[in-house]
């Protein structure tokens, strides 16, 4: 049995968000319905203002309003340095806890060819351009530790080399308090490989 | 190896030699992922609870890892229940990485799930050792080329002159048609056809590594004759290896 028009309707789009399915967007639906009105509208409202305003920064790709984000816009930050990464959601993990001053790129994805992701979706074009600009000393490697995330850091470090420019990568180690019995062996033979002296 | 049927069409494998060709996130948590195993050929399966912090297994599925897979469950897709490390690999870089994401990119377009290739795995696991020891990538991946068309059915005449059946000699000129090369006489002038010298024909089927020139040609020959079976869709690892701007 159907609800209303506007009830399955509002049920369906709620299923657009992650990890919601029929029974969750359901009962979302009936809360907002029956218990906050308001909410509801107010989410309505933030939902439209950000679909339309939202968009991307012309110099880091990363989700900006009004064409440039605050980080590329900050004068006090260290223009010389770059970091890479796949996601604004790593450029905000990142800005969060690693109290770094320099700037970001964002890829907006990964080098993943079995998707049929290729070096021209991933931006690879303006960050040429960034790099011309003769700027930037330092390109530091943020993409993540997966297969596709090195393909992607080694495409990169090569046109960046080309242009006589340092670059750098983030680390692979064990994480602060883990237990070395428990990692894979992948992580662990990473971090041994990474060994510092100390 | 341990491998049962259960009455009800369940399928239950056990610590299964295999390879993660590629993952793709799946719903929340999870990862859909197709392995190249030993006794299975290719299989999909979903692993879940993969995408969540403190997973252990997603340090372990990535691909070109030697792991050990269990699933079981019934259908096209499986689930995973465990995988487990048969020995750390060292990782691939730069162009080697690009040249094993091909492999897997080749494996994934040609072969059907469930078609067990035992001698291409072996070609598979020598091939991945060999990239990652840094021999010349190029005849790494000819020769697995090479073993793919011949496991799938399609493999390559390279001893006999088709049409007059006369032994490849290595300084002829040959010209190959999608059946096998045809000798062409001096002079002989072939617009749009491909030709290549008899003693990269003798190199393919020997496995021993030509000249440049002779790796070109055996080049130019795979992709020509892999064409046909991947379709009109490029092979996308294939950008990976234009130079970069």
């Amino acid at each position: 049995m159907g609800f209303s028009p506007a009830i399955d309707r509002l049920i369906e789009a709620l299923r657009c968000l992650p990890g919601v399915g029929p029974k969750s967007a359901q009962r979302i639906a009936f809360h907002l319905l029956e218990r906050d009105r308001d909410g509801a509208k107010t989410l309505a409202q933030a939902l439209t203002d950000a679909v339309e305003q939202v968009g991307h920064c012309d110099r880091c790709r990363t989700l900006a309003e009004a064409g440039r984000c605050k980080i590329c816009d900050d004068a006090e930050r260290d223009g010389k340095l770059l970091c890479v990464v796949e996601s604004p959601a790593d450029l905000h993990a990142l800005e969060m806890m690693s109290g770094y001053q320099g700037k970001y790129f964002v890829l907006m994805g990964r080098l993943s060819p079995l998707d049929g992701i290729g070096p021209d979706d991933i931006g690879l074009d303006k960050l040429a351009e960034r790099l011309n600009e003769g700027e930037i000393e330092e390109v530091i490697l943020a993409t993540n530790p997966t297969v596709e995330g090195e393909a992607t850091a080694h495409y990169i470090s090569e046109m960046v080399h080309q242009r006589n420019i340092k670059v750098t990568r983030l680390a692979h180690g064990i994480p602060m308090g883990g237990e070395l019995e428990f990692f894979d062996g992948n992580t662990l033979a990473h971090a041994f490989r990474g060994r510092v002296e100390v | 190896m341990n491998l049962s049927y259960r009455h009800d069409g369940d399928t239950k494998v056990d610590h299964q030699a295999g390879y993660l060709l590629h993952q793709r996130p799946f719903k929340e948590r999870s990862v859909m992922v197709e392995i190249f195993t030993h006794d299975w050929g290719r299989v999909g399966l979903v692993a879940n609870g993969v995408r969540k912090e403190k997973s252990r297994l997603a340090g372990l599925l990535q691909p070109f890892q030697r792991l050990l897979f269990s699933w079981r469950g019934r259908g096209e897709l499986k689930t995973l229940t465990t995988a487990e490390s048969a020995g750390v690999v060292e990782p691939l870089k730069g162009s080697s990485l690009n040249s094993a994401l091909y492999l897997n990119e080749l494996l994934l377009r040609l072969l059907p799930r469930h078609d067990p290739h035992p001698l291409l795995f072996s070609h598979y696991h020598q091939a991945l050792s060999q990239l990652s020891e840094g021999s010349e990538i190029e005849w790494i991946l000819r020769e697995f080329e090479r073993d793919l068309l011949q496991e799938l059915g399609y493999g390559l005449n390279l001893s006999h002159d088709i049409e007059s059946g006369e032994v490849i000699e290595p300084d002829a000129i040959y010209c190959y048609y999608p059946h096998g090369p045809v000798r062409l006489e001096d002079q002989q002038e072939m617009d749009g056809v491909m030709t290549l010298k008899g003693k990269t024909l003798m190199a393919i089927a020997s496995g021993e590594q030509p000249e440049k020139e002779g790796l070109r040609e055996a080049k130019k020959l795979m992709r020509v004759m892999l064409q046909p079976h991947l379709g009109d869709k490029p092979l996308m690892s294939r950008t990976l290896f234009q130079p970069v701007r």
